[in-house]
């Protein structure tokens, strides 16, 4: 359903984005994370069409993101949220139907249904009087109101209390689940893990990793164990009556054994601890910092 | 295009801002319009009265003054006050018998200077009432206004003892005195009547008599040799202005006036003034919120998301447009047509209209761009006023004198100035006035719609950067390069004309500054999207295709050439100025030579080529050499001139 080819942005001599290559197939999450200033918002940039790369070629259902038609199949939600204020919720939304060639009848079922989910009440209120997340709401609204087939939604949450940003989050999960194919891109890494099927990690303008959350976690991330003991052994810390030492290999698990028998202790449990994406994510910009 | 998608923009662009005004705002504003509309007539014709019976004055029974202080409501009779109300301050004059007195304060003494004007004012209109003008005016002074041709405007007296307009020499050898030709006497009176006197009729005061007895078609017959009144454009002959505000403004054409020596007045082109100010102002207003609308697009990225949309960026455009040319549109035609109606009593202004649109899309096309390079409403606010300044200036001011020179018809105004005056225009000068305007709009329609885009829309690059990346972005060639200098070609036009009426009257000195007008403009024109060109990486940084651009660019501003050739089909070489234009050409002794325009062909390759060579290194080098291309550019025009005039 996407498609990049050796996508890359110059702006004179600094290169934003350089030879991205990744595809997302339908009804797919795709994540995009990175630090600031890694290429992100270039690369969704340049797949919405509003971005013409420098060179390398990106394809949205079916076409080139540059043609037109490309966007009548697309919902595009950009970082920030910026509507024009002065309109209510509701001419703005059926403003952009009209400009999608969205029936009236088909789009005013549409705009109060979307807004039903979203929960936003106050459709006949200024843009402008409303909260941010309420204006978010309406975003999100907009970039559904052609029923597209591809979602790029670039920090949908970012900036938002956590009640509503949960309420994004599972919104863009339902989208999912009902089949719409998805690029995302946050700094909260937890919200990502918790909906994408992929991933890419971009650094520099470069994909340096991409993958499915199990691969990178393989690839990049640790496993660590937590071994509880009954007496006290170097480099543990006491929780819940009993210490407990991390360690991150199997001999370490051995050595820690050996080391609470000697004390006159024994080890009561061992648990394990997958990284987590942010983990594999901070170990990934770590060995780029070194190279 | 979709116009459909055109319309629903242009429409959105009108409503969007309807959510911000209450009910009750927009009934007070209804209500402010309702009472402008109802007062502005009253204001207009009777004035605002602020100074009525600002002085009170006591009359005596015997006095008389009594008739001056009735025509004039600045006085306030004060009944039964006598000359000791003056100590008390209860009268500040008193007008006895035959004499005036007057209260010892200031306002006794502004009183009596304005009583003083009063009564002149009233001594003369009872003078102009008189049947025999040659009792009330023993002398009198005509003034004929005759077209430009180099010499001064001719003064004649109607005793022969100055020399006459021709027509006025035909008359004074009938022995007759000019204040009895004046005289409502029938025919006899169309056969001495000069010419110039056919548009006097809105003056009352001096030819209220010959407003009824003598219609200018009569008078054109009875004087065959009156002078025409420009090269190619002839008045119309039933040129009556019969509308309510005629008399208000003076005549259509100040081909000529009568009357004492106290109304001998310079020429100056009031009605001209009054029209030419009348179109322009509005569109000051227009651009103002165009501008705004435009650029309240890119603050906060506001019109990234029409950019997603399936809807191309030239639908935004002329959609986000469509409302305020089509509004300032309006207020044109209302203006020209409510102006023809005032000025002539009858319907009309098409033409007018017509000659407006280019104007109107020339206010908004560099609005446009403008706005486009503006990086906040601080920045806006310096670009419209340096719009309003220049456009006004170029509109305007040539418009003033459209009743004096061709070099006015730099100015769409001029054109409807004309119409409005009943005088007919040409073919070629509509395509004269209206074209390069037209054609200018367009240019930065185009350059602004290149910044229409995301890339462009919401960054902060400077001005300069932006007009470098509104150049730039048509050339993804070599060949787009020469398709740009054609495109600047107008720009450059229009310059050099607005340099033309600037310059015009300071004679050889015009010549040499123009040619520098010429050089600075043109030079950068070649090579300056060039230079832009390099900066933004669109091509090899060697010299050989510093040579190839120079010389593609070079060779396509020659089409210039070309254009200034239509300049001579309507006699602007006419000028000594305009002439001086043309010699660079090499085309001035005839477009058949085919072989002096080598010459300029040469020229502007070569200065290019300098340019171009100085672009693909650097800033610095750029400027070097294009400052070395427009030596090079103004010795050779300099050179023509010497040698060949």
């Amino acid at each position: 359903m996407i498609a990049a080819r050796e996508l890359r942005k110059e702006y004179g001599e600094f290169v934003a984005v350089e030879g991205s290559s990744f595809s997302v197939a339908k009804g797919e999450v795709f994540g995009v994370i990175g630090p600031n200033g890694a290429g992100k918002t270039t690369t969704l940039k340049m797949l919405a069409g509003l971005l013409e790369p420098t060179s390398g070629t990106a394809t949205v259902a079916g076409f080139d993101a540059q043609n037109t038609e490309m966007r009548s199949r697309l919902g595009f939600l950009p970082e920030e949220s910026p509507l024009y204020e002065e309109m209510t919720a509701l001419s703005y939304l059926q403003f952009f139907a009209d400009l999608y060639d969205v029936p009236t009848a088909v789009a005013q079922e549409r705009i109060h249904e979307t807004l039903d989910e979203l929960g936003l009440d106050h459709r006949e209120r200024q843009i402008g009087d409303m909260s941010k997340g309420m204006k978010r709401k309406v975003a999100i609204a907009r970039s559904l109101i052609n029923d597209p087939e591809v979602l790029i939604y670039d920090e949908p949450a970012s900036g938002l209390d956590p009640l509503t940003t949960n309420y994004i989050i599972d919104f863009t999960a339902q989208l999912a689940a009902d089949g719409k194919t998805i690029i995302f891109s946050a700094h909260n890494l937890f919200h990502v893990e918790s909906i994408c099927d992929r991933v890419a990690i971009m650094h520099n303008g470069a994909i340096i990793a991409n993958g499915d959350l199990d691969t990178l976690q393989e690839e990049y991330g640790t496993t660590r164990y937590r071994v509880y003991t009954t007496v006290e052994v170097p480099n543990s810390v006491q929780e819940n009556g009993q210490y407990c030492r991390t360690v991150e290999s199997m001999s370490a698990v051995e050595r820690t054994r050996e080391a609470a028998e000697q004390a006159g202790g024994v080890v009561t449990d061992i648990r394990t601890d997958e990284s987590s994406l942010e983990d594999v994510f901070l170990n990934i910009a770590e060995a780029e910092a070194k190279q | 295009m979709k116009p459909a998608k055109i319309l629903r923009i242009a429409r959105w662009e009108l409503t969007k801002n309807a959510g911000g005004v209450d009910r009750r705002t927009l009934g007070v504003v209804a209500v402010a319009v309702v009472l402008l509309v109802a007062v502005a007539p009253v204001v207009a014709f009777s004035g605002v009265g602020l100074d009525d019976e600002l002085y009170r004055v006591g009359i005596s029974e015997e006095s008389e003054f009594a008739p001056v202080v009735a025509e004039d409501n600045t006085f306030a009779v004060v009944d039964d006050a006598t000359v000791q109300d003056l100590e008390s301050g209860q009268i500040d004059l008193y007008l006895a018998d035959t004499a005036v007195h007057r209260s010892d304060s200031e306002k006794g003494a502004a009183a009596y200077e304005e009583f003083r004007d009063s009564v002149a004012t009233y001594n003369e209109q009872q003078l102009r009432q008189e049947p025999n003008h040659s009792a009330a005016f023993p002398v009198e002074v005509i003034v004929a206004f005759e077209e430009q041709t180099g010499s001064a405007v001719i003064v004649g007296a109607p005793d022969g003892e100055e020399p006459l307009p021709e027509q006025d020499q035909d008359d004074a050898d009938d022995g007759q005195p000019a204040d009895e030709q004046q005289e409502p006497s029938g025919d006899e009176e169309d056969e001495g009547q000069p010419a110039a006197d056919e548009d006097t009729d809105t003056d009352e005061a001096l030819t209220e008599e010959t407003d009824e007895d003598l219609p200018a078609d009569e008078a054109d017959d009875g004087d065959p040799e009156a002078p025409e009144p420009s090269d190619g454009q002839e008045l119309e002959e039933e040129d009556e202005q019969t509308g309510p505000l005629a008399e208000f403004l003076g005549p259509l054409s100040e081909d000529g006036l009568t009357g004492s020596p106290a109304d001998i007045t310079p020429p100056f082109p009031f009605q001209s003034l009054v029209l030419a100010f009348l179109f322009v102002i509005p569109l000051n207003f227009v651009i103002q919120a165009y501008g705004s609308t435009i650029l309240s697009e890119r603050i906060n990225r506001r019109g990234e998301l029409l950019l997603v949309t399936p809807v191309s960026r030239t639908d935004i455009i002329a959609g986000k447009t469509l409302p305020y040319f089509v509004g300032a549109m309006a207020l044109q035609a209302v203006l020209a047509v409510g102006a023809v109606w005032l000025l002539r009593g009858e319907l009309g202004g098409f033409i007018s209209v017509l000659a407006l649109t280019p104007l109107v899309l020339l206010f908004l096309g560099s609005t446009f761009l403008g706005a486009m390079f503006a990086r906040s409403f601080k920045e806006l606010t310096f670009v419209t006023v340096t719009i309003t300044v220049s456009l006004t200036s170029y509109a305007f001011i040539p418009a003033i004198f459209s009743d004096i020179d061709p070099i006015a018809l730099i100015s769409p105004l001029t054109l409807v100035v004309r119409d409005l005056q009943n005088e007919t225009i040409a073919l070629s000068e509509f395509l004269f006035s209206a074209g390069p305007p037209t054609l200018v709009a367009l240019v930065f329609f185009t350059l602004g719609a290149g910044l229409y885009r995301e890339e462009d829309m919401f960054d902060q690059r400077s001005m300069s950067g932006k007009i470098c990346d509104s150049l730039v972005g048509p050339i993804t060639s070599k060949w787009h390069v020469g398709l740009v200098t054609v495109m600047l070609i107008p720009f450059v036009l229009v310059t050099q004309l607005v340099a033309v009426a600037t310059f015009f009257a300071l004679g050889e000195l015009a010549i040499v500054l123009l040619f520098v007008v010429v050089a600075v403009t043109e030079e950068l024109a070649k090579t300056f999207h060039i230079y832009a060109a390099y900066e933004h990486n669109r091509f090899e940084r060697t010299a050989k295709s510093a040579v190839v651009l120079g010389t593609i660019s070079g060779a396509a501003f020659f089409l210039i050439e070309i254009a200034i050739l239509v300049f001579q089909l309507i006699g602007f070489t006419e000028l000594e100025i305009g002439e001086a234009l043309l010699l660079f050409s090499g085309v001035i002794t005839g477009p058949t030579e085919v072989v002096l325009l080598l010459p300029p062909l040469a020229l502007h390759v070569a200065t290019a080529v300098i340019g171009a060579f100085g672009a693909f290194r650097s800033k610095r080098t750029y400027i070097v050499a294009v400052s070395l291309a427009m030596l090079v550019h103004l010795v050779y025009n300099l050179s023509v001139v010497m040698l060949f005039v």
